[in-house]
């Protein structure tokens, strides 16, 4: 699973400052490892709007101010968060966001409709830049939320964001590799040579105090992978994937049918060993401290207490706060020299127990069959024992049109509706926008929450279909903010030592998977078919009509024979002859003439 | 087939005695049928055309007309006489304000007409003419301002005037001195009494020398803009004739004014500058670029703004490092220099890594580079002249700043450390603009480069008319929009207003007229909704619609024959 944002936002903090941060943490029960990066940089904003971008991107700086956009989120991701297994999601899911790409940024507003131009303007520029297909973000995939998302910026005096517009985009069905990680390295001050990994950038941005200081930029750039560890070790030399030679394998010899050629896997015991350097193929050969006074820690690892840790090359940090995370600062490398940490195959006597738990768990599915109606079914399921107030958003394309009438939001024990404190909808527009559907209620304590609703699906026109119709459509996955909880519950929360404490008030963030929604599809010769068997049919009906009218009716017997006729009949005959003279015998000519004389027929 | 009974009898009994191999043919009873009444034969005669007359007068042509391209009309001779030079008579005049303040009135009258036919005899020139005006005393008052002075654009839009010769009383006996002041469009000349009061000798055929030496020192101004444009018009291609073409651009000058040309951007209305800190090492993270370029540049950059606009931005990259293909930089040990070699210098610009993308917007992007080796590659200059900076034609500027601190502060870069290295940028920003090395006023400079503009951008749009007009020709089924034929229409007012313009002497009005029609061509030339069609050519129409024709068509061209056949037959019968 690959996660990866991009935000910039106007925050009061201190002018021109760049931090980058690893954040790496073995996940429980698995053999994944959770590597968060984590890249900042601030740039002060009078600089940045006269044109003097110091460290900021100049590329991204230029499309922001062209189309006047004051705060950008953008997000591509790929794979799905496992939270059964997992846990809660790295920085609440809200550096997340749904499948394929989703973008939302607030534009301003004053020049009333030139918004939705300038907006395809940022999609269409950031597309370039990022080499993704960002710009088939049009209108039928932008909506306006209203609930789900708040400025995480400072825009003029009181937050007051009446003078500016927020759009949000999906895209779902964009697949999200390396080619789009490159012109992310690309946008940082030190690019992939230098710093805490040579891999991915993130900036982020560290709570902006209101008032403080004078007013900067911020970009965040984060990358969240979720690694497993036994693949990522493989042996780089050899990347096609072989099976062991059978010297290699750990057999389990206490299994009764364990022999020379067969082997029953061992189950592994205790933790994985795991080294930077192996896992990432290179070990870190450099910082990035621009000389800004910052002395935060670059790498943080968060194990169990008793896990032996070999560090070469790096100051460990006492932060003071326990709860098993370690800080490492790296230090000014010599050339040679390099950072590497590596934690070896050991057991643990005590497992840790984690009962962290994600806000709530969330599945959504498409009921029903047949090609013209289905279902939308999502289950929302409380693990805590307190109530939680969500607000559930969804973008669906203008060609899946749900019936909102039979929108049913059901507790699923008791079968009685939940009362909906909040609702938005925007129907959508064939062929213009899509449906926006924003909804906010309270999941009860250790509860679930069942919504469906029915929809009816579309028929697009020949030339909407994309090259694999039968596929199916993405549609984009819905959005849920879990609301931040108004009696304060972060100190019960026991993660003060995450690096993403800060922005809380946001609240937690939870992205479902995107369904496939299969379309009617016609067969695409059909246009070909059509032009061919109308042309026939047309041709057909001319000419019996035009032969009805300019042919001369006689009898059967007054039928002369044509010349035609009488040579094909004459040739039959001499054919015959020769056949009957080859073969040899007397019959002759017998039935030679019995086809020809229906030639007149034709006439 | 032969429905005729005469005909088909006539063939087929011959034709049976011929074949007596078809035994049951002639078993048969072959009966003929009756003749066929005249007016069955006209009938079908009648149906038969107006089937045709159905096809050919109302299914053809609703056919074509639906399945043909829309083609606007264009003013097609219109735009080929452009493209030929047959409409614009190119005619640049120049005026020349003569401020005689302590002469009288009639001889600075008169010495202000011979300048005007002194300079028109020996013109080698003939599209600049010379017109000389004298100017009102107020005026005098008015130019008399400080040089360097806020009124840099003298030749702005307001004043037509190109340049401004002032007569002022000297001591010297001898000779009449002259000087080109190097800001505003104004020459100074030091006269003494005996200059004018050669004007006395009323012989018509005695040259008055004091003028002639004002007349050279004007042709001296305009000799380099008169061999650019003589360049311009045979580089362009254009039939504009130009005598004494030797004299003009004899090969240094024209050598350099082609190197002019290649270096120099295209023309266009803004340009967006970029600088950029690049540095291998953390530091310098800052530089007070802004104040620099507000204080060394800005001057520079407004003096432009009758020709160009520009915006600009600037940024810093650390840890930037060289492109794998150059060697690098070598130590010399002799002269404790790094060195690059002047073949690297192509290859400074790591454009792989280097993030040099255009900016957003319509303009070309000029860059300029500021390179701060590192610690420890310092000094680092050009192996072969020692020089630090370089300039990459149609692209920018390179400069390397080696910082001679040995110890003090690397972080920050101050604006006195950038005063010399944005004067070099500036520097090679007048030689990306195109701007011409002499004469020595800037004021004289920029309108002379307003005025190539001009005639450049109304050569430029005429051809691109003239292009436009032979591929409408040349592709008959390429559709032409309305958009298309609009922008012609802008494209050809513009191109006559700016020509008009040029001709009463308001170059920068002309420049503007001459801009928009540039644009407006380029916009007509590529619209893109006319390429498409091509990929639609009418094979494909005709191999579409060929089940609907080819089932019509055969029925209705065998009655024809049939029937003409039958007609020809009962002709020959009966005749």
């Amino acid at each position: 699973m690959l996660l990866s944002s991009l935000l910039a936002l106007p925050a009061a903090v201190l002018a021109q400052t760049y931090t980058e941060h690893l954040h790496l943490s073995p996940l429980a029960h698995t053999s994944h490892l959770l590597a968060a990066f984590n890249f900042t940089s601030t740039t002060p904003l009078p600089a940045y709007e006269s044109g003097h971008f110091t460290h900021f991107p100049r590329s991204l700086a230029q499309i922001l101010q062209h189309t006047r956009t004051r705060e950008l989120h953008l997000r591509f991701a790929w794979g799905r968060w496992d939270d059964e297994q997992w846990g809660p999601r790295p920085r609440d899911g809200r550096r997340e966001g749904g499948t394929g790409v989703e973008i939302w940024a607030w534009l301003d507003s004053d020049d009333g409709g030139g918004v939705e131009e300038r907006w395809s303007g940022l999609v269409n520029g950031l597309s370039g830049l990022f080499c993704a297909s960002l710009n088939f973000i049009d209108s039928t995939r932008t909506t306006r939320p209203v609930l789900s998302f708040d400025p995480e910026g400072t825009h003029g005096d009181d937050n007051d964001v009446r003078g500016l517009e927020l759009l949000h985009g999906t895209l779902p069905h964009e697949v999200v590799c390396t080619e789009n990680l490159t012109p992310f390295l690309k946008l940082l001050p030190c690019k992939g040579k230098a710093g805490t990994m040579s891999i991915d950038v993130r900036p982020i941005c560290p709570g902006g105090s209101g008032g403080g200081g004078e007013c900067v930029l911020e970009i965040q750039q984060t990358v969240d992978v979720v690694l497993d560890v036994e693949r990522s070790m493989r042996a780089r030399g050899d990347p096609i994937p072989r099976p062991r030679p059978i010297e290699e394998l750990e057999c389990d010899q206490m299994k009764q049918y364990n022999g020379g050629d067969t082997c029953y896997p061992k189950v592994k015991e205790g933790e994985m060993g795991w080294s930077l350097s192996r896992i990432f193929g290179t070990p870190v050969r450099g910082n990035c401290h621009l000389a800004d006074g910052h002395a935060d820690a670059d790498i943080t690892l968060e194990v169990p207490s008793d896990r032996i840790v070999n560090v070469t090359n790096a100051q460990p940090l006492d932060l003071g706060s326990d709860h098993g995370v370690r800080s490492y600062r790296l230090p000014n490398h010599p050339p040679g020299q390099y950072t590497d940490l590596a934690l070896p195959q050991q057991q643990l006597t005590a497992r840790p127990i984690t009962n962290a738990q994600p806000p709530l768990y969330a599945t959504r599915t498409i009921t029903g069959s047949g090609q013209q109606h289905g279902g939308m079914h999502a289950r929302l399921r409380n693990p805590h024992p307190y109530p939680q107030v969500i607000t559930y958003f969804e973008s669906l394309p203008w060609f899946l049109r749900p019936y909102i009438h039979t929108l049913r939001v059901r507790d699923s024990e008791t079968h009685e509706d939940v009362k909906l404190e909040k609702m938005f909808y925007t129907p959508a527009k064939d062929r213009e926008r899509g449906t926006h559907l924003e909804l906010m209620f309270t999941v009860p304590a250790k509860g679930e929450v069942e919504l469906s609703y029915d929809f009816e699906k579309a028929v697009l026109r020949y030339t909407e279909y994309p090259p694999d119709a039968n596929r199916g459509f993405d549609v984009a996955p819905a959005v849920i903010r879990v609301l931040p909880r108004t009696n304060d519950t972060s100190a019960a929360r026991n993660e003060p030592a995450s690096p993403w404490a800060e922005d809380r008030k946001q609240g937690s963030y939870i992205r479902t998977t995107s369904l496939l929604l299969p379309l009617p599809t016609p067969d695409f010769s059909m246009p070909y078919n059509v032009i061919i068997l109308t042309s026939t049919v047309i041709a057909l009906g001319f000419g019996s009509i035009f032969n009805l009218l300019t042919r001369r009716f006689v009898w059967a017997e007054e039928v002369p024979v044509g010349k035609l006729a009488l040579r094909v009949k004459g040739l039959v005959g001499v054919v015959q002859g020769v056949v009957g003279r080859l073969k040899g015998t007397k019959a002759v000519g017998l039935g030679g003439g019995n086809g020809g004389g229906v030639g007149g027929g034709k006439g | 087939m032969a429905s005729d009974p005469a005909q088909a009898t006539g063939d087929f009994l011959p034709s049976e005695d011929r074949e007596p191999v078809n035994a049951v043919g002639a078993a048969k009873v072959i009966q003929s049928p009756p003749p066929e009444q005249p007016k069955s034969i006209w009938t079908r005669r009648y149906i038969i055309f107006s089937f045709w007359a159905i096809v050919v007068c109302f299914g053809l042509p609703l056919w074509i007309r639906t399945t043909t391209v829309y083609r606007a009309d264009l003013p097609l001779r219109v735009m080929q006489q452009w493209a030929d030079g047959l409409t614009c008579q190119f005619e640049v005049p120049l005026h020349v304000v003569v401020e005689a303040p302590g002469v009288s009135p009639t001889v600075a009258e008169r010495l202000a007409q011979t300048l005007e036919e002194y300079y028109n005899e020996q013109n080698l020139f003939p599209i600049h003419g010379l017109r000389v005006t004298l100017s009102d005393p107020p005026q005098y008052d008015d130019g008399s301002q400080t040089p360097g002075s806020d009124r840099t654009g003298l030749a702005g839009a307001s004043s037509n005037t190109v340049l401004t010769v002032r007569l002022k009383p000297s001591e010297s006996e001898s000779t009449a001195l002259s000087r080109l002041d190097p800001y505003e469009a104004v020459l100074d000349v030091y006269y003494s009494p005996q200059h004018l009061e050669t004007t006395r000798t009323t012989e018509p055929h005695t040259r008055w020398p004091f003028a002639d030496v004002i007349v050279g020192e004007i042709q001296k101004v305009f000799a380099e803009e008169q061999a650019a444009l003589a360049h311009l018009f045979i580089n362009s291609g254009s039939p504009v004739k130009i005598d004494h073409l030797d004299e003009l651009l004899y090969p240094q000058r024209k050598e350099k004014l082609a190197r002019r040309a290649t270096r120099s951007f295209k023309y266009a209305p803004v340009y967006h500058l970029t600088f950029s800190l690049f540095t291998p090492a953390a530091t310098p993270s800052a530089w007070e670029i802004k104040a620099a370029l507000d204080e060394y540049l800005e001057p520079l950059l407004r003096s432009f703004t009758t020709i160009s606009n520009f915006t600009i931005d600037t940024q810093i990259q650390l840890f930037a490092s060289f492109s794998p293909s150059i060697h690098g930089p070598l130590y010399d040990a002799e002269s404790h220099l790094w060195t690059l070699q002047k073949t690297d210098l192509s290859g400074f610009i790591n454009a792989a890594e280097w993030p040099l993308s255009p900016s957003i917007g319509e303009g070309p992007t000029i860059n300029f580079i500021l390179y701060v080796p590192g610690e420890r590659a310092t000094p680092l200059v050009i192996a072969e002249t020692g020089g630090t900076s370089w300039l990459i034609p149609q692209w920018g500027g390179v400069q390397i700043l080696n910082l001679e601190r040995e110890s003090g502060d690397r972080s920050m870069l101050t604006e006195a450390d950038l005063k010399q290295v944005v004067f070099t940028f500036a520097d090679q920003l007048t030689s990306l603009l195109g701007l011409p090395t002499s004469p020595a006023s800037h004021a004289l400079r920029i309108s002379s480069l307003t005025r190539s503009h001009t005639i450049s951008l109304i050569l430029s749009a005429s051809s691109t008319l003239g292009s436009l007009a032979r591929l409408t020709q040349k592709l008959p089924q390429i559709s032409i929009p309305d958009t298309v034929a609009k922008s012609v229409d802008m494209t050809i007012h513009h191109l006559e207003s700016a020509c008009n313009s040029l001709k009463a002497g308001e170059f920068s009005r002309a420049l503007e007229h001459a801009r928009t029609a540039e644009a407006e061509a380029e916009k007509a030339f590529f619209e893109p909704s006319m390429v498409g069609q091509v990929y639609f050519p009418d094979e494909h129409k005709v191999a579409v619609y060929l089940p609907l024709l080819g089932p019509v068509a055969v029925p209705l061209i065998m009655a024809v024959i049939k029937e003409v056949r039958a007609w020809r037959a009962a002709r020959r019968k009966g005749g």
